[in-house]
C-alpha cells in the first residue's frame, strides 16, 4: 500500500501545474450561456433576514428567500454539529463541482452552497435554499469526480423537489407559533428557529423513502446532464451496500434512508436500459481531490 | 474497475475470496460481453448469490452458477446476502449465510467510531463563523461554467427517469 501513497502523492504532485484549473481565480470569466429567465428572483441570504415567516404559507418577501432564510438556518445548525473541514481547496473544489451539476437542476436562481463537513460518518444532507454537505467518511469513499457530481446531485435533486421545504409545511410545528420578529441573533435566525425548532434535528428525522428514491432517480439524471458519466451515483450506492449495514458509520443515514441494498433495487428498475443510449460521460480519477 | 479496487479491498482484506459478494435482483441474461445484446452466456436468478469480479461502466463482471460474463451494474447488488436491506432478506436469505464472515470483522473494526448521531443534530448550536466560512466558498454560475468549458463537460438533454411501476423493486412483503 505504501507505494500507493507514494504514486499518489506523485500524480497529486504533478498535478499541482494542471489544478491550476481549478483556481477559480484564474477560471476566465465567461457569460452565462443561458438568459436568466424571467421567473428567476433574487436569492441573496442577506435579503432573507430582513423578512418575517408566516408560519402556514411561509410567505417572505419572496418564496425563494425565504426557503434560503430556512436553509440558512438549517445549514448554520449542522454546522454546529460538524464543522467544515479545514481544507479550502477542498471546499472550493466542491463547490465547483456541486454548482455545475446544479445549473442542471432547474434552480439556477439559487446561490448554491456546498460543503464537507467534518465526520467519519457516511451520510450527505440537503437544506431548503441551496445549502449541500456530504460527510469526509463520504468523501474519503469516493473514486472519481463523476461519483461526487452523483452523490451532490441527489442532494440537489431533494433542495430542487423542495423535500425539505414540503415536509416542514407539513410538519405539525409549522403554525404552532404566531409571527415571530425577525431578528438575526448569535443563535441565528430566532424567527425559523422557532417555527422549525432546531434544524439539524430536521436533518435526523428524515424524509420518506420515496423522496428518497426519487431524489436517486433525479440524480442521476441531473449529473448524467452536467457531462458527468451516469454510473457514478449507482456506484456509490453499490458501495455503500457492500458496507455491513450495522457500521456505525452508517447508523443516522439508514435511519433517516433507505438501505443502500434497496436504493439500488429501485434505481436499477428505473434506469433498466435507459442509460444504454447516452454519451459517455466524463469520470476525471485523475484530477479528482483526494483528502490528504 | 476502479470502484471495484474499493470492493475487493474489502474481500481481500478479509482473506476469504478475490471478487465481492453480490445478490442478483432480477431474473437477467449473463452476457459474453459488456453490451447490451452481446451473446448470454449464462443467467442470473432473483435472488442468486453472485461474485462480483469488475466494473467497467454500466457493467459489472460476475461469476454465478459456474458461468462468468457481465451483467448491467444495477441488476446486482453487492453486499452479502443477508446483510442487505430489508427489503431484501426474504430474496437473499438463503444466499446470505455463505459470506457472512467477512463483515462480521469489519464491524468489529469500526466499532470504536462514534458517527454523527441524532443528539449531536438536536444538541447542535447555530455556528454563524462557520456558515460565514461556507458562504465564502460559493462558485458563481458563471465560475461554474467556466470550469465546465475549461474541463470539456457540456450540458446534455436527457430525459428524466419514470417512476418505477412496480414501487415493489427489491422489496419483499
Amino acid at each position: 500500500m505504501k507505494k500507493i501513497f507514494s504514486i499518489l502523492a506523485l500524480l497529486l504532485g504533478a498535478q499541482v501545474a494542471s489544478s491550476a484549473a481549478f483556481d477559480l481565480g484564474n477560471i476566465l470569466q465567461l457569460p452565462e450561456p443561458n438568459k436568466q429567465k424571467k421567473t428567476e428572483q433574487p436569492a441573496q441570504p442577506s435579503s432573507a433576514q430582513s423578512s418575517a415567516i408566516s408560519p402556514l404559507m411561509l410567505l417572505g418577501k419572496t418564496p425563494v428567500a425565504e426557503e434560503v432564510r430556512i436553509g440558512r438556518q438549517v445549514a448554520g445548525d449542522l454546522l454546529g454539529a460538524a464543522p467544515l473541514v479545514k481544507d479550502d481547496t477542498l471546499q472550493r473544489y466542491v463547490n465547483t463541482v456541486g454548482r455545475w451539476v446544479a445549473q442542471q437542476s432547474g434552480r439556477k436562481d439559487l446561490t448554491w452552497h456546498f460543503g464537507v463537513i467534518e465526520s467519519e460518518d457516511i451520510n450527505a444532507f440537503a437544506a431548503p435554499g441551496g445549502y449541500v454537505f456530504l460527510t469526509k467518511g463520504l468523501y474519503k469513499r469516493l473514486n472519481n469526480e463523476a461519483e461526487l457530481a452523483g452523490v451532490l446531485a441527489h442532494e440537489i435533486a431533494h433542495v430542487s423537489k423542495k423535500h425539505h421545504l414540503d415536509l416542514l409545511k407539513k410538519s405539525a410545528l409549522i403554525g404552532t407559533l404566531a409571527q415571530s420578529v425577525s431578528k438575526e441573533v448569535k443563535s441565528g435566525d430566532q424567527a425559523v428557529q422557532n417555527l422549525i425548532g432546531n434544524g439539524a434535528e430536521m436533518l435526523a428525522r428524515g424524509l420518506d423513502k420515496d423522496a428518497e428514491f426519487e431524489a436517486d432517480r433525479i440524480g442521476a439524471v441531473f449529473a448524467a446532464r452536467a457531462g458527468y458519466d451516469p454510473w457514478g451515483l449507482p456506484t456509490v450506492l453499490q458501495d455503500m451496500a457492500a458496507i455491513n449495514p450495522g457500521d456505525n458509520r452508517l447508523a443516522l443515514l439508514y435511519k433517516t434512508h433507505p438501505s443502500a441494498a434497496d436504493r439500488v433495487a429501485h434505481l436499477g428498475e428505473a434506469v433498466g436500459d435507459r442509460f444504454d443510449s447516452l454519451p459517455a460521460g466524463k469520470e476525471f480519477p485523475e484530477r479528482f481531490y483526494r483528502i490528504k | 474497475m476502479k470502484r471495484l479496487c474499493g470492493i475487493l479491498a474489502l474481500s481481500l482484506a478479509s482473506g476469504l475470496a478475490m471478487a465481492a459478494p453480490g445478490v442478483a435482483l432480477k431474473d437477467e441474461s449473463v452476457l459474453s460481453k459488456p453490451v447490451a445484446g452481446s451473446a448470454a452466456v449464462g443467467k442470473l436468478n432473483k435472488g442468486m448469490a453472485v461474485d462480483i469480479v469488475a466494473k467497467q461502466g454500466g457493467w459489472l463482471q460476475v461469476k454465478a452458477g459456474g458461468k462468468q460474463g457481465w451483467v448491467r451494474l444495477l441488476s446486482v447488488r453487492a453486499g452479502a446476502g443477508g446483510t442487505g436491506g430489508n427489503g431484501l432478506a426474504g430474496v437473499a436469505g438463503v444466499a446470505g449465510a455463505v459470506t457472512q464472515k467477512s463483515d462480521s470483522s469489519r464491524v468489529v473494526a469500526v466499532a470504536g467510531v462514534r458517527g454523527l448521531n441524532e443528539e449531536d443534530l438536536k444538541g447542535a448550536k447555530f455556528d454563524a463563523a462557520e456558515l460565514a466560512r461556507l458562504e465564502g466558498y460559493t462558485v458563481s454560475a458563471s465560475q461554474a461554467q467556466a470550469f465546465a468549458d475549461k474541463s470539456g463537460l457540456k450540458a446534455v438533454k436527457i430525459k428524466a427517469l419514470p417512476k418505477p411501476e412496480s414501487a415493489a423493486a427489491g422489496e419483499t412483503p
